[in-house]
């Protein structure tokens, strides 16, 4: 037990090393030692995660006191360890990727900061996770929030960045004070702060679990709470998207489901509520991600999606439970989780990529792309690495953990209730279109981006980043195939036999088919053909020239024009004519105008009703401490009334 | 992997390679008699496909590695997706092959890869097709998903092999609304294969292909590559209705006689079934692009009938 521990306590020293040092000394040599601090974290953290996740042990030991009655624990379960082993899976590549992108940040100042945020970013999301009582929870959470807005903020020049900024501090209070109605609900029920078994009848637990939904759904990004995303990413630096993508919205995932497991018997408009939540962020996020042009933002809108799909196999595991279904919940389960720690690797391995074509072009709009596997070979094959991954291609684990839910979705016909089976039919179709509509994003994404001539003169002139940032690259790359290719089998070693299909045969003779396809044409005596080079046919235009090309925009307006109810386009005109019948025009104006439905809906009734009553609250400060003192007198004598008469 | 299941995959696979250029034939000869025409020989597609295999492959100066490894990877992906389907004998289920959710996303992979493609040489038509193919793709993934969960709802298991199984062990069909799931399972056919009414497989014309304008820039072995992967992708599908709707003859073990009658068994029925599709595509203008949503909602339609009437009987 000692030695686990130690695992821990090396790894929590390392991190805060890596914090301070950047401060300490610096220079180039003290971000580097900082970033290699991380790494060794992560090392640890791996044989830590592992042991626990395979022998099943539960350490927890108290690390410090806060105040009597509050210590701070730390405790892991199977559990935290593999959300452990999900930071420990992203973390690494970041840290290497980092040592070169962070030195192309404006500033010295700026540098350091960044080196010593990123650790304490990962230094806080660590301890969420390991964080044995609700205290521990929120101080880190909270920790992990603001470092990562000081992280989105890292360019606070641009007006676009402030305003992201300021947006993520709003949703990311909001989500705080939602965690800690729910903290205080559960705490006002079991009289503890450790998160244990929660026996109580479930109209009891109606309020906790609506705040934390709630709360983490905020930080998770679900449909109607997923604005900050798109916003926050383009600002923050893509080593960061990477770590808030792939691991901060997981952690808001481990909340959840560390309070859901805790429930004995969930109800069954829990599952219910967050299948269709789930259901809803997966399709609106792919398909406002097929409209965008902006390559951090697409992906943001990626991460809303598969959030959503990590949902589904919640709500799955919820009804599946309430229903008795045990191997069913458990395959749900197993693949939210899987999926959770599948879009960790994928998703920080595509912000990465990202991050250098941005680096390479200088700018995010894909329609400036075009033609950059010429220029950036390295990336653009990583890149289609993680594409084939999200785009959940067979034998890569995207794809996997996809399968797990779609199995636990075919074998529903043993439940009992036919409307619930209606209802998942429903919810299965929606997630057939998200996982098929994903394909057609990547598929945008890399044609245009990678693909045939470059659009400008940015992208002409790419070229390839350093060898240290594509070895972070690399490191998730090579880790989306392993954990495809042995995913049953290492889930057999965790103890879960699922009888899912073995992705490695299957990779295995898909390899050896191709290999085999590529010999027989090439070796046989018909084919001893030459390889000749010519011109694309462009309809009689001898010189290929880009404008030719398809364009993002061009690419998704097949679907622009199905799902057009959604995206809700307004286009108005107006039209002068020369003549009174109306038949010759001479002036007029025309506007597309893309309906915000969630910003215009829902965030500016709820921003304007909040700054309507704080300006009627601002009313009552007068400045002078007698009136406040006058205040406070007022507000203990309710209080004492109150206590006696209601409470 | 015993030897059973290993015979089975060289069986299978090189059944299908060797049957799926006839199958081509076949359905444009009904299509020419349906028109007033004689029609290719039943032998073309083979020629067409030896005659490529001898041209030299031209690629675009734009075009980069994926023009170059495409044409191998589908062919493999469809070759390990023709495992999936057992034709010629039902082999012992064997790890993880005969998942139709494997078999889908197997499907999903040629379909990747070939969008890429056509966006690769940097050709408006390429970009075009792909454009088309990954948006109807993604409106008919519902209609796909659904008519295979319906089978695992029918047949109790998500594995074809078992399925088949099944289906091949009894007279009739096990269950009437196998009849109505085949409804689905011929429009996927259909839309898999971009034909008429979804996509016209006979025409150069930008305005109406989706197919063909993908791989426009594809020449020599690369196309008959692509060509055969098609043909074997039009036969496994074909296969998959056939063994749900009609399965007799279909050898649940590994006999000489067996074999034989599969085969043969196996080749009259796709005959007939692309000879109907043939019928279906002559009896059929191409559709408006959006007006395909539509059509695919009819497949959806009679697939959640099935679930439906499965869930409330």
């Amino acid at each position: 037990m000692f030695l686990l521990e130690a695992f821990v306590y090396g790894a929590v020293i390392a991190l805060i090393f890596g914090t301070v040092l950047p401060f300490l000394y610096r220079n180039k040599k003290a971000r580097k030692a900082s970033f290699g601090l991380s790494l060794i974290s992560s090392i640890l953290l791996l044989v830590f995660a592992g042991i626990v996740l395979y022998t099943g042990k539960e350490p927890a030991f108290q690390a410090f006191r806060f105040l009597p009655g509050l210590d701070f624990t730390l405790a892991a379960d199977r559990l935290s360890a593999g959300f452990i082993l999900l930071i420990v899976a992203v973390v690494p590549g970041v840290s290497i990727y980092s040592i070169e992108y962070v030195e192309h940040a404006k500033s010295e100042a700026g540098k350091d900061l960044q080196t010593a945020l990123t650790n304490l970013f990962i230094l806080s999301m660590l301890m969420v996770v390991l964080a044995g009582n609700m205290v521990g929870f929120l101080v880190f959470w909270e920790i992990m929030s603001l470092s990562s807005l000081l992280l989105v903020l890292h360019d606070y020049s641009s007006e676009e960045n402030k305003k992201a900024g300021f947006f993520y501090f709003v949703m990311t209070s909001l989500s705080t004070a939602f965690l800690f109605l729910g903290f205080i609900s559960l705490f006002r029920l079991t009289g503890s702060a450790e998160f244990g078994q929660l026996d109580y009848p479930t109209n009891v637990l109606t309020l906790p679990f609506l705040c934390l939904f709630i709360g983490f759904g905020i930080k998770a990004g679900i449909v109607p709470f997923h604005k900050w995303l798109p916003y926050a990413h383009p600002a923050a630096p893509s080593s960061i998207s990477a770590l808030m993508s792939g691991v901060m919205l997981k952690v808001a995932i481990y909340g959840f489901l560390r309070f859901l497991l805790s429930v004995s018997a969930p109800e069954l408009w829990w599952g219910i509520l967050v299948l269709i939540a789930g259901s809803l962020s997966a399709v609106l996020g792919v398909i406002y991600a097929l409209k965008e042009s902006d390559i951090k933002r697409l992906l943001a809108y990626s991460s809303i999606e598969n959030i959503g799909i990590i949902l589904i196999g919640i709500g799955l595991y919820l009804i599946f439970k309430v229903e008795g279904l045990e191997s069913l919940s458990l395959l749900s389960l197993l693949g939210a989780c899987f999926h959770a720690f599948n879009h960790a690797l994928f998703k920080s391995l595509l912000f990465l990529c990202s991050g250098s074509v941005v680096h390479a072009t200088g700018t995010r709009n894909i329609e400036a792309f075009g033609g950059l596997v010429k220029r950036m070979p390295h990336t653009a094959a990583l890149f289609l690495i993680g594409s084939v991954s999200i785009a959940a291609l067979p034998p890569t684990n995207g794809f996997v953990s996809e399968l797990l839910l779609f199995q636990a979705y075919f074998y529903s016909s043993a439940l009992p209730d036919p409307l619930l089976k209606v209802l998942l039919i429903t919810t299965l179709s929606v997630f057939a279109l998200t996982s098929a509509l994903a394909a057609a994003l990547f598929v945008k994404l890399f044609g245009i981006t990678f693909l045939a001539l470059p659009r400008t003169k940015c992208a002409k002139e790419a070229t390839e980043v350093s060898k240290l940032m594509l070895l972070g690259e690399a490191v998730p790359a090579a880790l989306c195939i392993l954990s495809g290719l042995f995913s049953s089998r290492l889930l057999i070693l965790l103890g879960f036999d699922l009888g899912i299909p073995d992705m490695l045969p299957l990779g295995l003779i898909l390899v050896g088919a191709s290999g085999l396809v590529w010999l027989a044409v090439n070796n046989s005596g018909t084919s001893k053909s030459p390889r000749i080079s010519k011109e694309t046919w462009g309809c009689g235009i001898l010189a290929q020239h880009p404008t030719m090309e398809y364009t993002s925009a061009g690419f998704s307006e097949p679907l622009v024009v199905i799902f057009k109810k959604i995206y809700r386009t307004e286009i108005s005109s107006t039209r002068v004519y020369a003549d009174t019948k109306e038949s010759i025009f001479k002036s007029g104006t025309a506007r597309i105008h893309l309906i915000k439905f969630f910003e215009e809906h829902l965030y500016l009734p709820a921003a304007c009703a909040v700054s309507g009553i704080s300006s009627q609250v601002s009313k009552m400060q007068n400045g002078k401490l007698d009136t406040y003192v006058l205040y406070v007198f007022i507000a203990v004598l309710t209080l004492m009334i109150f206590t006696r008469y209601f409470a | 992997m015993n030897a059973s299941f290993l015979l089975f995959s060289l069986l299978n696979t090189s059944f299908v390679l060797l049957v799926s250029p006839f199958f081509m034939s076949l359905i444009k000869k009904v299509k020419a008699y349906a028109q007033g025409r004689k029609g290719p020989r039943l032998l073309q597609s083979y020629f067409d496909l030896r005659k490529l295999m001898q041209k030299e492959v031209v690629y675009s100066p734009n075009s980069s590695w994926i023009m170059r490894i495409t044409p191998y990877l589908n062919l493999a992906v469809l070759l390990l997706a023709t495992l999936f389907v057992p034709i010629v004998f039902i082999p012992e289920a064997s790890g993880g092959v005969g998942n139709i959710i494997v078999f889908l996303y197997l499907l999903a992979i040629e379909r990747f890869f070939t969008a890429l493609c056509g966006l690769d040489a940097g050709s408006t038509f390429g970009g075009m097709g792909s454009s088309r193919l990954m948006s109807l793709s993604a409106v008919v993934e519902p209609t796909m998903i659904i008519a295979f969960a319906a089978l695992a709802y029918v047949l109790k298991t998500v594995n074809f092999h078992e399925m088949f199984a099944i289906t091949a062990g009894s007279t009739i069909p096990e269950s009437p609304t196998l009849t109505l799931i085949s409804i689905s399972l011929f429009i996927i056919i259909i839309v898999e294969t971009g034909r008429l009414p979804v996509d016209n497989p006979a025409t150069h014309l930008e305005l109406t292909m989706i197919n063909e304008a993908m791989i426009l820039e594809q020449s020599g072995k690369n196309l008959a590559l692509i060509e055969l992967a098609h043909a074997v992708k039009q036969t496994i599908l074909m296969a998959v209705l056939i063994n749900i709707l009609a399965p007799w003859g279909l050898a649940t073990e590994l006999t000489f006689t067996g074999l034989v009658v599969s085969c043969l068994y196996f080749l009259v029925k796709a005959s007939l079934l692309a000879g109907l599709i043939g019928l279906f595509e002559s009896s059929l203008a191409k559709m408006r692009l959006f007006r395909l949503p539509g059509f695919y909602m009819m497949a959806f339609f009679f697939s959640a009938l099935t679930i439906l009437m499965e869930v409330f009987t």
